[in-house]
């Protein structure tokens, strides 16, 4: 594919997933500056893995795997790391909206508060879960078995309801 | 809040994101044009400094035991060999290290990856332990018997109290360098800092992932 048409196909991915990439930011970075830099790596890793993309899988799985596995080493960043792979200085997705999604509904700043307390892992799958992946797809992008997905999921939901009943009472 | 309940406020989330996020094609293009490094090369020239600088030590130390073997004195080459074989042990994780930074891949299965990446962060703690090993050959590789025939008490005292201590810490250190006593006062001493804080993290993330491939 030649140069053009490679960004083409790229920039019209990354726009068809762009809430896909938000959400895992979100998820995992609750700073805005941090989040913007965790937007920006995942956008990077995906270019630079663009040639490497196999149609076995869809779209969303290899982004999903992608944004998820940066997001998750985005700890290890560090400052040598961060002028090479964070060049840009603008934002590549901006919230348009006037309320910042979250905000206004106590709910949904609840139920991220305690996805918040979660570990790495149990943050990723109960994001796939939200996202109402099949537990085959999720399965493919964590590297589980089905039935483990549905047990590690049960726990954590358990474990989720719980957090909101404690920040509730 | 029952599950339904939970779906249909991230579903609400979902759709105010879909209504109001824009991609900035123009910021996005010019990741497209931008020299991209992979997020682990950085830290591939120093791995590969220090394999070279490792190699280099091992390889004149090597020359310096096999040319000096019938004449040195045996505490020399007792405490050089020691020294060099640990280090070529040091320089075989630095090896693993760049192995694993060669294989890792973060389009593939989250746990597949993260495993990766962790045992490759992880790995370092084990550089650090191997390294503490070598404290007591340093106090023992200039003792001769000429110095064990005319020295005085207190010299050997002196010699032995440095060395036994030495040795003891090494011990202890390489025992105790572990990830269940990350808490302790003298772990946080030895490992503080920025480079240290995502070793840590990564042997937490390998916990989390072992628990993971249980079927329970």
């Amino acid at each position: 594919m030649n140069s053009p048409d490679k960004t083409e196909l790229f920039l019209s991915v990354i726009n068809a997933n762009k809430g896909i990439i938000y959400k895992v930011a979100q998820v995992y970075c609750q700073n805005a500056e941090d989040r913007k830099d965790l937007v920006q790596e995942i956008t990077i890793q995906i270019w630079r893995s663009f040639d490497k993309y196999i149609d076995r899988y869809k779209y969303t799985t290899w982004i999903y795997r992608i944004a998820l596995n940066t997001a998750i080493s985005f700890y290890r960043k560090e400052k040598s790391r961060e002028k090479i792979t964070n060049p840009l200085t603008d934002d590549i997705l901006h919230y348009a909206g006037t309320v910042a999604p979250g905000e206004g509904d106590e709910n949904i700043g609840l139920l991220q508060q305690c996805i918040n307390q979660l570990k790495e892992l149990d943050k990723a799958l109960l994001l796939l879960y939200l996202e109402e992946k099949s537990q085959k797809e999720i399965a493919e992008i964590m590297q589980l078995s089905e039935t483990n997905v549905a047990t590690k999921i049960g726990r954590i939901k358990k474990l989720l309801k719980q957090q909101l009943l404690n920040i509730k009472s | 809040m029952e599950d339904n309940d939970i779906i249909r406020l991230w579903q609400s989330y979902t759709k105010k994101l879909d209504d109001n996020l824009v991609l900035s094609r123009e910021n996005a293009a010019a990741i497209t044009k931008l020299k991209i490094h992979s997020f682990l090369s950085s830290m591939k020239p120093y791995k590969i400094f220090s394999i070279l600088v490792g190699l280099a030590w091992v390889a004149w130390v090597d020359v310096l035991i096999i040319s000096l073997f019938h004449i040195a004195n045996p505490f020399f080459l007792v405490s050089a060999i020691m020294q060099v074989l640990l280090t070529k042990i040091a320089i075989g994780l630095y090896l693993y290290q760049l192995v694993l930074i060669h294989q890792t891949d973060v389009s593939e299965p989250v746990l597949n990856t993260q495993h990766k990446l962790a045992r490759l962060k992880s790995s370092t703690i084990w550089v650090a332990r191997i390294l503490f090993l070598q404290l007591p050959v340093w106090t023992t590789f200039y003792w001769n018997k000429s110095m064990l025939a005319n020295g005085n008490l207190l010299l050997y005292i002196l010699q032995l109290v440095v060395t036994l201590f030495f040795t003891i810490l090494a011990v202890w250190l390489f025992n105790n360098i572990r990830y269940e006593n990350r808490n302790k006062k003298w772990f946080g001493l030895i490992f503080n800092g920025q480079e240290w804080n995502p070793v840590i993290k990564s042997i937490e993330l390998l916990h989390q992932i072992a628990d993971y491939r249980i079927e329970k």
